[in-house]
């Protein structure tokens, strides 16, 4: 087992209230390098806040989190931020690609923000992702002219951009048909896999949570059982 | 830095593209304000000028009388002035010929100043006398050849010159109307006789035009034939000044009465009250002009404001990516600044055009064709770019700062 890339400790997240509502209770985690970690549960099991906590969009009320062993959970929303660009990449349900630019844009807008490449090597960056999900001759497609498998690959394609340690998704098959789910499944395997990044996808889908590395079940708030698959 | 900005650049031009017609809306209202400022401001400023100019160029910016503000100190208080405390009663003053004694240093003084001219006279009143009819007459003694530098009164006369005034013994230039109430032509000869007893016959070598302020009542002579006419030889009551800078006449006429004690006059002074109508003129103009164009920055305000809530979303969406609070702001409130930019050029375009019709209408005064007077300079085109940009970055920034409201968790995880 090698060394986590993230670590939660005793993470929890309260809604402000009278009496609070307690969204993630406790929780205890380590994101590895190269497993795809699936997270599992009921409806309204605090997976998704779970999720959002640990890539940083949301802030816990109580816990520590951990990355590369420093606690970034006090840092402010320019540093949270500034680290979901460079290290995190996110696909959600929903593809969320920006419907004024095409694919290739899309994909290339976190490259640009982080500004490292110029832009014409921002394009091939973007161009060689948009291939590798097999949209090569899409990528000056509008995203309402792509199929929703399509879309989908796109907002995968740009949660790579920056090369981030750590993929997140979140329901990330939820809206796609079984032949484009499996697809994106075996696209989260190989990107843990044979890229070596961490992944953790938090999934209603059965055959997702029977692939993955690690799975992790939660229930009302707190997680229940880690267990090690394969 | 650069590819950061060019990036949000990228994004605020897709979002105002999109809303095309909200951007077109948005940036007709900023070019319409801006517009009629231009226009407004144009005639307003024009106006003004031309009337400032009027007042400066009426008479001589400066106008040195033998008039004292306060009386001559006591010889007695001049002698002890450092011990104070001397003051003489019931003595008597000494009768002295009034008018300007050291004026041909004060002359000389006056011409050392830069680009200033400084022009003598000597007015009197006589009494012209024709066929039994007596008619009053201010006589105003010149040097021609400074004068016609000093005040426009060539340019109002009808028939004549001023040189003329050199050429001719006994030459005078009287009003029209007073020459046609005595029945007198250019050339004719009349007789006037002043209070100390002179008498000459005057010869009419100058008409002053009808309605003009300067010409009625007054006659135009000679300094020297004047001084004669008058019985006071070598002295002169009068100096005018016109200076470069017209707005250095305050303090050149301070300085020259501080100096002589004669009482001089700056044209600000003898127009005081003008000036104070302008002010308050000008507090109006400005107060209307600037409602204009913060109405129009209300366009921006929408049109922003609406563009942050359709763009949820996406807000979230790219806080997700990475890209900070001041990253998000910054792309609305940029947007902000492209409609008051557009809409400043388009209303810069607005408002020349405007500007041409108004300066192409022609008025009819008097039998005389006049022009709008309009201020056209790009002082007036600057006043409304920055008014209408600072407008519009505000309008701007107010609804911007809802993007750091916008909380990501809740639009990702309920969204479509």
């Amino acid at each position: 087992m090698s060394a986590p890339v993230l670590v939660a400790e005793g993470l929890t997240r309260e809604l402000p209230g009278d009496p609070p509502v307690t969204l993630v209770a406790g929780a205890d985690l380590a994101i590895e390098p190269g497993k795809f970690t699936a997270i599992v549960g009921p409806s309204g099991c605090g997976k998704s806040s779970l999720l959002y906590l640990l890539g940083l969009i949301d802030r816990p009320t109580a816990g520590r989190l951990l990355l590369e062993g420093r606690d970034v959970s006090p840092l402010s929303g320019d540093e949270r931020a500034r680290i979901r660009l460079e290290r995190f990449g996110f696909v959600f349900q929903f593809h969320f690609l920006l419907p004024e630019f095409n694919a290739l844009e899309n994909v290339m807008m976190p490259i640009r923000r982080l500004g490292r490449l110029s832009l014409a090597q921002a394009e091939a960056r973007a161009r060689e992702l948009l291939g590798f999900m097999g949209l090569a001759g899409k990528a000056e497609k509008s995203p309402d002219k792509l199929s929703g498998g399509e879309r989908q690959r796109v907002a995968i394609a740009r949660a790579l951009a920056n090369d981030p340690l750590l993929v997140l998704g979140d329901e990330p098959t939820g809206n796609l048909d079984s032949v484009n789910s499996a697809r994106v499944v075996d696209l989260f395997r190989s990107l843990a896999h044979e890229q070596g990044r961490a992944v953790v996808c938090v999934t209603h889908d059965p055959g997702i949570a029977e692939v993955a590395d690690i799975r992790v079940s939660m229930l009302d708030g707190r997680i229940s059982e880690v267990r090690r698959q394969g | 830095m650069f590819p950061r900005l060019r990036l949000l650049v990228h994004i605020a031009a897709k979002h105002l593209l999109v809303r095309r017609r909200q951007t077109a809306v948005a940036v007709s209202g900023v070019a319409v304000g801006v517009g009629f400022f231009l226009a407004v401001s144009a005639m307003m400023v024009g106006s003004q000028t031309d009337f400032v100019k009027t007042l400066i160029d009426a008479a001589p910016h400066i106008i040195v009388s033998d008039e004292l503000r306060s009386p001559r100190p006591q010889p007695g208080v001049a002698a002890f002035a450092k011990e104070g405390a001397v003051e003489l009663h019931g003595f008597k003053v000494r009768t002295e010929v009034r008018g300007i004694k050291d004026w041909q240093e004060m002359l000389r003084e006056i011409d050392a100043i830069p680009g200033a001219i400084a022009s003598p006279s000597l007015s009197g009143a006589v009494t012209m006398r024709l066929g039994g009819r007596d008619e009053a007459l201010a006589v105003i003694g010149i040097d021609p050849s400074i004068e016609s530098r000093v005040s426009t009164i060539s340019d109002k006369l009808r028939t004549g010159r001023l040189i003329d005034l050199e050429r001719v013994q006994g030459g005078v230039i009287i009003g029209e109307d007073q020459a046609q109430r005595l029945g007198l032509g250019m050339g004719d000869v009349v007789s006037a006789t002043s209070a100390r007893g002179g008498t000459r016959s005057l010869r009419i070598v100058g008409l002053f035009k009808k309605g003009q302020q300067v010409g009625s009542g007054v006659g135009y002579m000679l300094l020297r034939e004047a001084q004669s006419l008058l019985g006071r030889p070598f002295v002169i009551n009068r100096i005018g000044v016109k200076l470069a800078d017209p707005y250095s006449a305050e303090d050149v006429a301070a300085r020259l009465e501080a100096r002589h004690g004669y009482k001089a006059e700056s044209w600000q002074e003898r127009s005081a009250d003008f000036l104070g109508l302008l002010v308050t003129r000008n507090v109006i103009m400005y107060t209307v002009v600037s409602a204009i164009l913060l109405v129009a920055s209300f366009g921006i305000y929408t049109a922003v404001s609406n563009s942050v809530t359709d763009k949820k979303r996406d807000i979230a969406i790219m806080r997700s990516m990475g890209f900070s609070q001041g990253d998000l702001q910054a792309v609305f409130v940029m947007e902000g600044m492209a409609l008051a930019v557009a809409g400043v050029f388009a209303g810069w375009l607005l408002g020349y055009v405007l500007m041409s019709v108004l300066g192409s209408l022609n008025f009819s005064i008097q039998g005389e064709v006049r022009h709008l007077p309009l201020d056209r300079s790009s002082r007036q085109y600057l006043i409304a770019a920055s008014a209408s940009l600072v407008a519009g970055i505000v309008a701007a920034w107010l609804p911007a700062r809802k993007t750091a409201r916008v909380d990501p968790v809740d639009i990702l995880r309920g969204a479509v």
